[in-house]
């Protein structure tokens, strides 16, 4: 060889080993690999971002719901972290909620509670959150027209450990416990309030809360009541919480050091568990074919239900298909031509449950209807086509197209065919083959279905409420609910989403009895009335009812206990336990 | 004098093409049906929260005025703040950007020490078996697409030899993504491999070119050893295609950047910008696309001054 081409070669084998060396000290990555602290991880592509328990729509989402609750524990922690839905008062700070007899006001009790300071938890801890929360109610994520905090008319502190809240009408009791008083946190007045003054005091907390490099750091951060305190948080997303010594609760923290860890990907949090660096993390369903190989490796592979619906939002007003989907018999075709058993079993793996309606059949609960459960509109594309063709439609190149208008209905025109087009999120192959699934059955309907995909957050934007003339009507159908379309507070109404002009009744349904039916359900104390709102739902198909996925399917570490994963899709790390 | 005329041009030319940049992205992006709030609220955000939203970030006024000031606050620094992850965009940058660029640069720099003189080895051993070993390598190289080389490394390397994690470092600062250095070393090496195998190819094209000068006849005529030419001229000639594209390199190294970033779980530019692509985070898109505009232009700036350097010819050519 040359002396050129040896130094060439040189060259290379130089270069390559320089970086080899630069690489081989340092060391992998590995799993909490103690029983002292435990690696969570967060879903994929999800920034931890916010630390106060108030705050917009765009900060208070569940994750960072769950890191704010885990400082400042909530007064009523109504949740399925006990295994069912239920107020778990280990993790609240009252301990009793009495309502009046008329069932127009609550008066609740607070435990023998003490911020980290020192100083006790009291009645004007609450009133400041909801002096706080009424001030400001149109910036608050949980504000709702006509809700909390505009159906509370009065505060009033009996003692420093009982105060009473005034309504202004009746109300079904365990509505208000689950999906109003379950939004109060108790926050330390003594050390947040700006004299006096509700507004300033927001925006003063607000601001604070922008300075994500602060949290471990700003005394603001320090005055907490929950089971953890802050240690570090990183904007990159990685959050470390440990042990809060001066916690007086019940829920005392099991593990003393909780690593919350983000992920940029789904694949690569599944490397990351595979490589056994996280303790509690997740498979897509995709991957529910490598069950054995988790379980090889030291996990459980656990699917974490969620208290949701998943549907397909019909758009009413839409100028070339809203006429149709007006009419009960074509939703009722386009319903019985989705097979969700067959969806859930081959496409979901199992792990979704068919849903007929507009309650949550993930888990048994009293709110479902027998009507929802036993299916009205069981899978049969061959009833389906019945439906259409007594309706006025006969097939014309594979497509229904309404042939005698005076029987398709009002405002369908002759030759009208029934296609339509879901703008569906992308980004998920479950989802993707659902689609894909449901296309087929409705071809064989004779119901021509397109499929468009984009982000979740575009398939939102574009799919707004709208009115037939509007250019951003064009929308069909929509579908954002790869991991479920809605989840509900503990007491699982509709009226956001089905009462007419709901803030996110995104197709503009409206049925005055199905209006009434929701107004009673947060009114009776009986849960005949939500019974019934779920029967009149599941027979008019104001969306196309879809299986219900699980929120996640979890994989944990074996000797990882203590917990049940909680329905409402908040996670509880002072529940978790090594056990082994 | 010549070279500061040029270098006020060219510098010139980029801010124009940076703003053209900026205009086009911001129309495009405003755009978009729907706009972001219902997108970024969620679901269950009502319509009064939604249009504060919309009138909180200004997305309420003509597009002109929102155009206008944005650049307004452009000139002032302000690139704006996230939508989604609650941080000035400007903040943002600063943490993921070092990132990215150690990624960048350690790939860069691993594919053009391993690409050069592979090249032209390749050009000094041109069609011997050697040569045909190392083209089919660089063509598999090259087709193999970044993702899967990565997943492939990962399976190897952190699941099966386990001498490496599977996630790149994930401290905050440089001095904590240095710390360990055996975390960089599979996404160092993903990022490599195309450029390797692209750079290769130049490289020997370039070589073999040069060897076919008249002037390395010459120089071998006078007796100069082949070590001396080699190195002395076809090394530096052959360069100069080489650092020409290099400047052209930068957004395909961004781009690889955000498939490497996504594989090994290391938030970097490439990531935030998908991430803001996805979510309809507009502050933090056209931050990104400004600093992408401006390294690119930068580093085509760079590409022909060294250029300018290495080849005194090029210098009469261009001006």
């Amino acid at each position: 060889m040359s002396p050129a081409r040896t130094r060439l070669l040189a060259g290379a084998v130089l270069s390559t080993g320089t970086l080899l060396l630069a690489g081989c000290s340092g060391s992998g990555g590995t799993s909490s690999a103690s029983h002292d602290s435990i690696n969570y991880a967060l879903p994929a592509n999800f920034t931890p971002n916010w630390i106060l328990p108030i705050g917009t729509a765009a900060h208070l989402n569940t994750n960072n719901i769950s890191i704010a609750n885990s400082l400042w524990e909530p007064l009523i922690a109504y949740d399925g972290s006990t295994g069912k839905i239920a107020w778990n008062k280990a993790g609240s700070v009252a301990t009793d909620a009495k309502f009046a007899a008329d069932n127009k006001s609550v008066t609740i009790t607070l435990g023998d509670r003490h911020w980290s300071d020192g100083k006790p938890i009291t009645s004007a801890d609450v009133k400041f959150w909801f002096d706080l929360i009424k001030a400001n109610k149109a910036e608050w994520a949980g504000y709702n027209p006509g809700k909390a905090p505009d159906n509370w008319i009065s505060f009033k502190s009996v003692d420093d450990r009982h105060f009473t809240i005034t309504f202004d009408k009746a109300y079904n009791p365990q509505w208000m416990l689950a999906n109003e008083l379950s939004s109060i946190n108790p926050l330390p007045q003594h050390a947040w309030d700006q004299g006096g003054d509700a507004k300033k005091t927001w925006t003063y907390l607000n601001n604070a809360a922008k300075n994500i490099s602060g949290y471990a750091s700003n005394s603001l951060w320090k005055t907490i009541s929950g089971p953890y305190a802050v240690t570090s948080f990183s904007t990159a997303g990685k959050v470390v919480l440990t042990a809060n010594k001066k916690y007086d609760g019940g829920e005392k923290p099991g593990i003393p050091t909780v690593n919350l860890l983000p992920f940029t990907t789904a694949d690569a949090e599944k490397n990351a568990l595979r490589s056994g660096t996280v303790d509690y993390g997740y498979i897509e369903a995709t991957d529910l074919d490598q069950k054995d190989r988790f379980t090889a490796q030291g996990y459980e592979v656990k699917p974490w239900s969620g208290w949701a619906i998943t549907y397909m939002p019909y758009n009413f007003n839409n100028p070339a298909m809203g006429a149709v989907f007006k009419q009960l018999y074509a939703r009722q075709a386009v319903q019985r031509s989705i097979d969700q058993a067959g969806l859930a079993k081959v496409i979901f793996g199992g792990t979704a449950v068919p849903g007929y309606g507009p309650v949550p059949q993930g888990q048994a609960s009293a709110f479902v209807s027998p009507v929802q459960k036993d299916d009205p509109y069981p899978f049969s594309t061959s009833a389906a086509r019945e439906l259409l063709t007594g309706h006025g439609w006969s097939e014309q190149g594979g497509v229904m197209t309404c042939t005698e208008p005076a029987q398709c209905g009002a405002g369908i025109a002759k030759g009208t065919k029934f296609e339509m087009q879901v703008l569906s999120q992308s980004g998920s192959t479950v989802t993707d083959n659902m689609m894909s699934a449901i296309q087929s059955s409705l071809a064989k309907t004779g119901i021509k279905f397109s499929i468009k995909t984009a982000p979740v957050n575009s398939v939102l934007s574009q799919t707004p409420q709208c009115t037939a003339g509007q250019s951003i009507c064009t929308w069909q159908l929509s579908f954002f609910g790869t991991a479920g379309s809605w989840y509900f507070s503990a007491f699982p109404t509709g009226d956001s989403l089905f009462q007419s002009k709901g803030g996110s009744n995104f197709g503009n349904y409206s049925n005055p009895a199905v209006d009434t039916l929701i107004s009673r359900s947060t009114t009776s104390s009986s849960n005949q009335a939500i019974q019934d709102y779920s029967a009149a739902l599941a027979k008019d198909l104001p969306v196309i009812w879809l299986p219900e996925p699980v929120y996640q399917i979890s994989v944990i570490r074996n000797g990882l206990g203590g917990f049940s994963q909680d329905s409402l899709a908040n996670f509880h790390p002072a529940q978790w336990k090594w056990t082994g | 004098m010549e070279t500061a005329l040029y270098l006020t041009r060219r510098l010139l030319q980029a801010l124009a093409v940076i703003l053209i940049v900026t205009v086009v992205v911001f129309c495009l992006l405003h755009a978009l049906p729907g706009g972001p709030a219902r997108g970024i609220l969620g679901p269950q955000a009502t319509a009064q929260q939604i249009a504060a939203f919309n009138h909180e970030q200004g997305l309420d006024r003509p597009l002109p005025v929102q155009y206008l000031y944005y650049l307004h606050t452009l000139v002032q620094g302000d690139l704006g703040t996230s939508y989604t992850l609650n941080e000035a965009v400007s903040r943002l940058i600063e943490q993921r950007l070092p990132k990215t660029l150690v990624l960048t640069v350690l790939s860069a720099l691993l594919g053009l020490l391993l690409a050069i003189p592979l090249g032209m080895w390749q050009g000094v051993r041109r069609n011997k078996p050697v040569d045909y070993a190392v083209t089919t390598l660089s063509f598999v190289a090259y087709s193999t697409p970044v993702y899967f080389l990565g997943l492939l490394l990962i399976l190897v390397f952190t699941q099966v030899l386990r001498w490496f994690p599977s996630q790149a470092p994930q401290g905050d600062t440089l001095a904590q993504v240095f710390a360990d250095p055996l975390a960089l070393v599979l996404p160092v090496v993903t990022g490599a491999a195309s450029m390797i195998a692209v750079f290769s190819r130049y490289m020997r094209a370039a070589t073999l070119e040069n060897l076919a000068e008249d002037y390395v006849r010459t120089a071998r005529a006078g007796g100069s050893r082949p070590g001396a030419i080699l190195w002395r001229h076809v090394f530096r000639n052959s360069l100069t295609p080489v650092i020409a594209m290099l400047g052209y390199y930068v957004p395909v190294l961004f781009g690889g950047a955000l498939v490497v970033e996504q594989l090994f779980n290391y938030p970097g530019m490439g990531l935030l910008f998908w991430s803001a692509a996805q979510s309809s985070d507009y502050p933090v898109l056209l931050g990104c696309v400004l600093v992408i505009s401006v390294a690119t232009v930068i580093g085509t700036l760079l590409a022909d001054i060294v250029q300018r350097i290495v080849d005194p010819r090029v210098k009469t050519e261009r001006i």
